[in-house]
């Protein structure tokens, strides 16, 4: 074998490892990493780590994960040693072998459902999160029937905004040369009807951050089931889920039964039903995501109590931070449907000046009157 | 980036393109210098996202100075379809054109052919950098997260097979394979598939030492000093917790703007009247006070001493 097939072989391992950490790359960013390693130096350890960053397509948000990977992945490779099994990393999706995580998980869940972690904190990966895999039987799946209902009802009304694309339509609109033309054709250039051309409806575009913390455990539920039954209208809705840390549950919400999608949640997303930090989990969405998914047209729903012990300071200006990018910042409160509720929390209180909506959010009515405010 | 290293590259192909860049008035880091070098004898697409004013649009044209070719640029918006960015018919002279041939007594099929020809085609950029005869032409698709998702699927067949089909017409496909510039603002994500079709490459703010010379290039009636104190200024100030981060682009203007009024250093009362160079935000501007700007220009002009 030669040096140059086994480099093969390494970078596809390389390739499996990077996956394995959840940075996306396929068999063609690995071709691309292949065929640039024949034209740089390959002993220049620098210059095949940009070269790799390029081709792999690395993005600047995997930057730090991409570098620690190179550094443990090629140093083992230049002593000859075979290159470490791709190591697991301790985050989402990673849960234990079903066994030990079976039995008593239940019973220390619901045991522990309620209080928050010991300093409330702990971000990340821990026991408790993997044993508190909530289950969501309780949610009847008649329920999530009916919300899916009301919502395709609604659905045409509230994508209201009209794109600036043209697309050919029957008898209104634009005029459309180019088919009035080729339909003149038949007539000898004569033009007897014009063809036409108007704006389709627009897909609004929704960024859901949902708090999942202890406090919230009787809501997040039927909320996040609205999410999900959201996301079937708007396709490009992103949602993250937060409680201690910021969670992107975007790709876990495949098409298809909302309830398996929530058992899955329960069971991958670390620190479920654990205490809140809203202000660093709203300034991690504002360094890590508001680039890529907040635009001039997005509307921001903030799902949450606003009980929380953090820092209020940085809970201002991350909702300042959203407010200058985004159109709109709706935030459902579970708690404002008691109409004696006051917005008092700490928290609530530092955000509220940012909201251009504060809304109820206990039941199906009153997320249906919040629709109007999500159009694009 | 976390591993600065050396100023120029050790592989020479790349050191060469790296002072060539520099010699027609860009400073590329190694970074940049790899990724142009790859994409060209790779012959892949280079999708290049990064803070706004940080000079990507700016490597293109670069580049098609390098090349000594045509820079044919499609920017890009919202609502952008494939007419303003492929191909037009040329709708008054296909009619002209059809009156008088059905005068002729031309057949409907005639006329037809006739008029759908390559003659009463407007070519717009995409098809023109595909059609380009004199070599291949540098393509720069600007701010392609500003248009719909849809034109970027549209974009993908076009940039993996370079040829397009015209219905009246048949395929056309590439006399030479333009080399092909994608810029990113971020403002949203672009498509895994796109992304797949290109190399990538992240600009981030420069360093310190890459800002000097950068400043020196554009600026090149500032001082040393100024220069030195522009760029540990704007270093500084990007540490800040600000909505709109100056980029390269904004510590040009402001050189250049402190040049014309003769300042051969910085100070208090000139940084306070050139705010507007190089911060674009409001909030931005009445954060940064008197006090504030104070202490960023003694900082700035304290290392110098």
């Amino acid at each position: 074998m030669t040096t140059h097939d086994d480099l093969i072989v390494h970078l596809a391992r390389f390739g499996a490892v990077l996956r394995a950490h959840r940075i996306g790359v396929g068999i063609g960013d690995e071709i691309d990493a292949a065929r640039a390693l024949t034209l740089i130096d390959l002993f220049d350890r620098a210059e095949v780590r940009r070269a790799f960053r390029i081709a792999f397509k690395i993005r600047p948000r995997d930057d730090a994960q991409f570098d620690a990977l190179f550094d443990s992945f090629w140093t083992v490779t230049r002593a000859e040693a075979p290159p470490p099994e791709p190591r697991r990393a301790a985050r989402i999706g990673d849960t234990p072998p079903r066994a030990r995580a079976d039995g008593d998980v239940r019973a220390v869940g619901v045991d522990d459902g309620r209080r928050l972690p010991a300093d409330g904190s702990a971000p990340g990966y821990t026991r408790d999160a993997v044993l508190r895999r909530k289950p969501f039987e309780e949610c009847s799946a008649r329920d999530l029937a009916e919300m899916e209902r009301v919502l395709a009802r609604l659905a045409p009304r509230w994508a209201a905004r009209r794109s600036r694309r043209l697309t050919p339509v029957r008898g209104r609109g634009l005029p459309d040369l180019r088919r009035s033309l080729r339909r003149a054709v038949a007539t000898g250039g004569e033009m007897i009807a014009l063809a036409h051309r108007a704006r389709p409806l627009d897909d609004p575009k929704v960024v859901v951050l949902c708090d999942t913390s202890g406090s919230m455990d009787a809501h997040v539920k039927f909320l996040l089931a609205f999410v999900l039954a959201l996301k079937q209208i708007a396709r490009t809705t992103e949602v993250f889920a937060f409680n201690t840390s910021l969670v992107r549950l975007t790709p876990f919400l495949l098409p298809g039964k909302i309830g398996h999608t929530l058992d899955r949640l329960a069971a991958d997303v670390p620190g479920w039903s654990g205490g809140t930090r809203i202000g660093e989990s709203l300034m991690e969405f504002v360094r890590a995501y508001s680039q890529t998914f907040l635009t001039p047209r997005t509307v921001v729903v903030i799902v949450s109590d606003g009980l929380d012990r953090g820092d209020t300071t940085l809970v201002a200006g991350a909702m300042r931070a959203i407010r200058s990018r985004a159109r709109r910042i709706v935030w459902l409160n579970p708690l404002a449907g008691d109409p004696r509720y006051e917005p008092t929390a700490r928290a609530m209180q530092a955000a509220l000046p940012f909201v251009d909506r504060l809304a109820a959010a206990h039941n199906l009515e009153s997320l249906e009157r919040i629709l109007p405010d999500l159009a694009a | 980036m976390p591993h600065p290293s050396r100023d120029t590259a050790v592989n020479p192909d790349i050191e060469s393109l790296q002072h060539a860049m520099e010699r027609v008035g860009y400073v590329a880091d190694e970074a940049i210098a790899t990724a142009v070098f790859l994409a060209r004898e790779m012959r892949k697409p280079l999708l290049i996202e990064g803070e706004a004013g940080g000079g990507k649009t700016e490597l293109a044209k670069v580049l098609a100075r390098l090349l000594d070719t045509e820079l044919i640029r499609l920017q890009c918006y919202e609502g952008l379809d494939v007419n303003t960015a492929l191909y037009e018919w040329n709708y008054p002279r296909q009619m002209l054109r059809a009156r008088l041939a059905e005068r002729d007594g031309r057949s409907a099929s005639e006329i037809e052919s006739l008029i759908f020809s390559r003659d009463y085609l407007l070519e717009r950029p995409l098809l023109r950098a595909i059609t380009r005869r004199a070599g291949p032409a540098v393509l720069l698709i600007d701010e392609i997260d500003r248009a719909d998702e849809g034109f970027e699927a549209f974009l993908l067949e076009v940039l993996s097979d370079f040829q397009v089909t015209i219905p009246e017409l048949g395929t056309i496909r590439a006399e030479h394979v333009p080399h092909v510039i994608l810029t990113s603002n971020r403002s949203r994500e672009i498509g895994d598939a796109l992304r797949r079709r290109c190399l990538y490459l992240f600009v981030d703010h420069p360093t310190l030492e890459k800002e000097v010379r950068i400043l020196r290039l554009k600026a090149p009636g500032a001082t040393e000093q100024l220069t030195r104190e522009i760029a540990r200024f704007m270093q500084a100030l990007r540490r800040r917790r600000l909505s709109k981060a100056p980029g390269v682009a904004e510590a040009i203007d402001w050189a250049q703007a402190l040049v014309r009024l003769h300042r051969p250093h910085l100070d208090v009362d000139a940084v306070e009247e050139t705010l507007g160079c190089f911060l674009k935000d409001r909030h931005d501007i009445d954060d940064l006070d008197r006090a504030g700007i104070e202490a960023l220009v003694g900082d700035a002009r304290r290392i110098e001493a």
